[in-house]
């Protein structure tokens, strides 16, 4: 914009929004479910950013944890499944001016939505990603998904998990322009909610990969590392996940990690136990594929409609004679 | 002889010859010896004439003949023999070009570059139509044609100023143009959820004629009246946006391009006048203000900021300060072109004012002769006096953008006259155009050209936004060796005996007087005869001391048409003006960092104290070396932080570790009263004695996290206590 109208007097009226102006629906999740902590997390995150809920989008698949936009009083779609990504870039590409969050399931993203998520960390379209990772389908009652460990019971595997899992962090890391990787736990919420932060301030495709406990299939999956700090590997930097003094005293576990370090990034990704978490990496350099691509034309009634027509004329069998 | 020394020395003190010796006749046509070579200026390639290109990419506006011709030939002419003859028909058709703009011919270069082609074509040559078409083709950019002339500074600011205003005007038409669309989008959303969006007869035409008998619109309006939702357009916020749309639609700052914007007549912002200009912009005021206002309202309506209990207040009360001075630069700049020598001291006065207001003025102040008659006549010269004034003026007023220059030296300066008509406020440009005055068959490029070499006008530029000291701002960049007092130059001559002599020869204030016809009676040539060693060159005698009577004459070697040598004493005046000159131009300089005063004394302190020091360690080294100092002891490793005594709480009381909680809503599902949620949405004790202990021991088995801490039991009578204390155990 160019006109400079004293901002400092026209935005006079602040507005302090309370969590609650983000609540949509009561969520429908188990008690106990590891989407609750993410939920009021990014709930923080809104009102902390004073984040405007018309300004705001949240787009998913299908799955339990897709479920996360009925529970948010913002924009939402609750989309296809595996299709989340997809339907967040076209959001973008047509209201640039939107906060775009993407909630996905294991299954929703790493099976069925595999190709999609490829293609968004190669586009790296400003988007805040949430991969709810519980290692199984919830939602049509635990079936593997490609990020169960080997060897658990399963409906679809009742002799247990053939393969080893896949893991989702190293395969961001690996594709093209990956620009922000960090992975958090559902159970710590003070360095959820820092990573989440982070992620929504990063501008590119921030990937967030959150170990999300589901008690109702697999109730006993993150004990080990529920109970244990010393299995959580805490990565902190200056430039990375800084954490409280209260914090710190009960994780102990800790390393020096620099975002900006990519090789380090994918060594400390492919470990699973202790579980990294933190910002593994971050590249601020990287451009979205939306401000390549801006027209800067102004979507008019007109243009958008001349644009249909003849989208629409290639496929129109016209009458004899017809130019 | 002596006698001849005598009347040379006072015609340089008085001006008279003694002996009435007669003066050089004009038939000789003479000219100071450094411009002779310029008698024909259409055979040269220089910067003139200009192509002022239409449609260009910024800063490719202005555009000289030469500079288009040489990339027209490096893109259409191969490097090889091919390439050689294209080069050559092209360097021909650029000479008739500037034949034919020299003798008044005008246009675009298209329309002249079909005249001459016509021209050179007839010649019948091999192959020329052919170079020609090639190199045509070749051409980056079209527009008018200009040579150096009286016309041509006041064309060239305006072309560069529409250049910048239409930038200017393409950024604030998409933000109003993006404004109006999205204002739109809000009126039409507003309508589709209205009763009247819902009718029958609306949805009837929203759907397609195909399947309108397909369905029932009336059953279908009262289907979707029954579910209007709340959040409805109000009345008074449709208002507002239908008048801002409107606002929006009819300002006549920035027309939309190729229409009148609303049948409107868009605003006129060129004036030969300062005072015509100041009152249209007082005029216009209140419709600037409009849509300041306008614009910022409707920013916040499509951001959906506008609060009405707050922003209307505001609008009425300080509206006006939506347009402050940022927001004036926003919208289009005044150009007024004026005739420095017309000017009045009154227009003097009123165009500082303005400028010194700060309104958006960009001032052409042109000037055709520097060399008229002084204002206060007695008996001084002081060239260029109003004309210099008036920039240095200007600059005094410290947020005005301030160029002057000569008219030739324009083109070099493009950048900078860019620069100055794109800056957020007022900019003044006294340009000298060399088409005034009595040089006779001097082109007035020349007359210019010779004005800035001989410091007489010269070239500068101070830019206020470029940083905040003199240094950032001030450029005498421009100048021939603006490291000298005056510009050197190499001529060439042939002696009596036929051999080539070369010298280096300084362009002063002298040469550009000598050659104006009105100051002929301050120069006396002597015949060949009479030159002696007395006789030295101005510049020579422009660094002599002056103390007592004179003991050599000062002479400037002039050129005639047949390319003779000759000499002429110069008149004391002349010398007396020339070092005025110098000593102006040395302030300039020293303002522009050249042989600067205070750092040259500041340098001399730092290079003695140097010195000084210098030689004060090397004494120092000769004696016995200080001990190494040693080693300052490594900070004491990392003291791990002391770990803070756990906070002893009373375990009889039930808590939990509320920043660790993950929201799980498992203890808020067994007692909503007990467990509460805090604004965090992270749980903490309620009320405790909103339930039994054994909901307290069965939320702490079931937080995942282990954050409960259920206490002791406080009522000793519900039952089953024994049991529910033991399974408290591991949470206490
Ligand atoms: C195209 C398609 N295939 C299959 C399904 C069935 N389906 C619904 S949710 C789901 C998997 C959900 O798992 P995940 O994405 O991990 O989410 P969670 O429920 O675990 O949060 C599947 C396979 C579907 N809805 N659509
Ligand atoms: S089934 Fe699992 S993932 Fe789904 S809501 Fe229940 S606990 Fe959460
Ligand atoms: S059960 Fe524990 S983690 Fe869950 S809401 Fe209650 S206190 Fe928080």
């Amino acid at each position: 914009m160019t006109i400079t109208a004293p901002e400092c007097l026209l935005r006079l009226y602040e507005e302090h929004p309370d969590l609650e102006d983000y609540q949509g629906g009561a969520p429908r999740w188990c008690a106990g479910c590891g989407d609750n902590a993410i939920l009021a997390a990014v709930q923080r995150l809104c009102r902390d950013e004073a984040l405007r809920p018309e300004k705001t989008a949240f787009i998913s698949g299908i799955g339990c944890s897709s479920r996360f936009p009925h529970y948010m009083k913002t924009y939402g779609f609750h989309g296809i499944h595996g299709r989340a990504l997809p339907v967040a870039e076209g959001v973008r590409m047509a209201r640039p001016d939107l906060h775009v969050f993407v909630s996905t399931g294991d299954g929703d993203c790493c099976s069925i939505g595999a190709g999609h998520w490829i293609h968004a960390v190669r586009y790296n379209m400003n988007m805040t990603v949430f991969l709810h990772d519980n290692h199984v389908y919830g939602l049509t009652k635990k079936q593997a998904s490609p990020t169960s460990p080997r060897g658990l019971r399963t409906n679809t595997t009742p002799r247990g998990a053939y393969l080893e899992a896949l893991n989702p962090l190293t395969v961001t890391l690996g594709v093209q322009n990956a620009s922000f990787v960090a992975q958090a736990v559902d159970w710590i919420p003070e360095i959820l909610y820092s990573i989440v932060s982070a992620a929504f301030h990063h501008k590119g495709f921030s990937f967030v990969r959150i170990l999300q406990r589901c008690p109702k299939f697999l109730p006993d999956l993150f004990d080990p590392w529920l109970h244990d700090p010393q299995k959580v590997l805490v990565l902190t930097h200056d430039n990375g996940l800084q954490l409280s003094p209260g914090l710190a005293k009960v994780h102990k576990n800790r390393r020096e990690h620099d975002p900006a370090d990519l090789d380090r990034a994918r060594e400390i990704a492919s470990g699973a136990d202790p579980i990294p978490v933190g910002i593994l990496y971050r590249n601020p350099g990287v451009p979205c594929y939306e401000d390549l691509r801006r027209s800067g034309k102004l979507r008019t009634g007109a243009f958008v409609r001349a644009g249909l027509e003849a989208e629409l004329d290639k496929f129109t069998i016209w009458p004899q004679g017809h130019a | 002889m002596h006698s001849e020394l005598q009347a040379q020395l006072a015609f340089h003190l008085t001006g008279v010859w003694s002996a009435g010796r007669p003066e050089a006749s004009d038939a000789l046509e003479l000219r100071p010896a450094l411009l002779a070579a310029y008698r024909n200026l259409s055979r040269l390639r220089y910067d003139f004439p200009l192509v002022l290109a239409r449609n260009a990419p910024h800063g490719g506006a202005v555009q000289s003949l030469s500079g288009l011709m040489d990339r027209a030939i490096e893109d259409a002419a191969p490097r090889d023999g091919e390439g050689e003859r294209i080069r050559g028909h092209v360097l021909r058709m650029e000479q008739a070009i500037r034949a034919l703009v020299a003798a008044g011919g005008g246009g675009s270069l298209a329309t002249l570059w079909d005249t001459a082609a016509g021209r050179l074509e007839s010649s019948g040559e091999d192959l020329l139509a052919d170079s020609l078409s090639r190199a045509r083709a070749a051409l980056k950019a079209d527009g008018e044609v200009l040579d150096c002339g009286k016309a041509m500074p006041a064309r060239l600011f305006e072309h560069a100023w529409r250049t910048v205003q239409e930038s200017k005007a393409r950024r604030f038409r998409e933000d109003i143009d993006r404004l109006i669309l999205r204002l739109s989008d809000i009126l039409a959303a507003g309508l589709a959820l209205s009763e009247e969006g819902r009718s029958p007869e609306r949805l009837r035409a929203e759907v397609g004629a195909a399947h309108r008998e397909a369905f029932d619109f009336e059953a279908m309006s009262r289907l979707l009246a029954g579910s209007l939702p709340k959040g409805t357009l109000p009345e008074s916020r449709r208002r507002r946006i239908a008048s801002l749309v409107s606002v929006l639609e009819s300002q006549r700052f920035f027309p939309a391009p190729g229409e009148r914007a609303g049948g409107v007549e868009p605003y006129a912002f060129v004036f030969e006048s300062c005072a015509a200009a100041l009152r249209a912009f007082r005029e216009r005021r209140p419709a600037m203000i409009a849509l300041a206002q306008a614009v910022a309202v409707a920013r916040l309506e499509v951001e959906n900021e506008y609060v009405e209990s707050k922003h209307d207040a505001f609008f009425e009360e300080f509206g006006e300060n939506v347009l402050g001075p940022k927001g004036v630069t926003l919208f289009p700049d005044y150009l007024v072109r004026i005739g420095a020598a017309d000017m009045q001291a009154a227009g003097h006065a009123g165009l500082m004012e303005a400028l010194g207001a700060g309104l958006p003025l960009k001032v052409l102040a042109q000037t055709d002769d520097i060399l008229d008659e002084s204002p206060v006549r007695d008996g001084q010269l002081a060239f260029g006096a109003r004309s210099r004034q008036l920039a240095a003026m200007a600059i005094a007023l410290s947020e005005v953008y301030v160029l002057q220059s000569s008219a030739s030296n324009l083109f070099q300066l493009r950048e900078r006259i860019l620069r100055g008509l794109e800056y957020p406020g007022p900019a003044l440009f006294s340009v000298f155009s060399g088409a005034g005055g009595a040089c006779g068959e001097l082109a007035p490029y020349l007359v210019a050209a010779a004005a800035m070499e001989s410091r007489a006008f010269p070239a500068f530029s101070y830019d206020p936004s470029a940083g905040e000291d003199w240094a950032s701002r001030f450029s005498l960049e421009n100048n021939p060796r603006a490291d000298l007092d005056w510009p050197v130059h190499a001529i060439a001559y042939e002696d009596d005996e036929h051999q080539r002599i070369s010298e280096e020869l300084a362009f002063t204030l002298v040469d550009f007087v000598g050659c104006d016809r009105r100051y002929a009676k301050h120069f006396a040539t002597i015949p060949r005869a009479m030159w002696n060693e007395r006789m030295i060159a101005v510049p020579e005698y422009l660094v002599r001391e002056t103390k007592g009577p004179p003991e050599k004459v000062p002479c400037l070697p002039l050129v005639g048409r047949d390319g003779t040598l000759h000499r002429a004493i110069v008149g004391e005046k002349l010398i007396r003006e020339a070092r005025r000159c110098r000593e102006a131009w040395r302030s300039l300089q020293e303002l522009a960092g050249i042989h600067n005063s205070h750092a040259e004394r500041l340098l001399a302190r730092e290079r003695k104290a140097w010195e000084e020091q210098r030689t004060a360690h090397a004494a120092a080294a000769l004696g016995p070396q200080p001990a190494a100092e040693a080693p300052a002891p490594a900070a004491a490793p990392g003291v791990p932080a002391q770990a803070e005594p756990e906070e002893e709480r009373p375990r009889d009381e039930p808590y939990i570790e509320t920043p660790r909680c993950t929201s799980c809503n498992e203890c808020t599902q067994i007692n909503d009263k007990m467990f509460v949620y805090d604004s965090n949405k992270q749980a903490s004790i309620g009320d405790p004695d909103a339930g039994t202990y054994r909901q307290l021991v069965e939320a702490a088995e079931s937080c995942q996290v282990s954050i409960i801490h259920p206490g002791r039991p406080r009522n000793p009578a519900e039952p089953g206590l024994d049991e529910l204390i033991k399974r408290a155990e591991p949470f206490l």
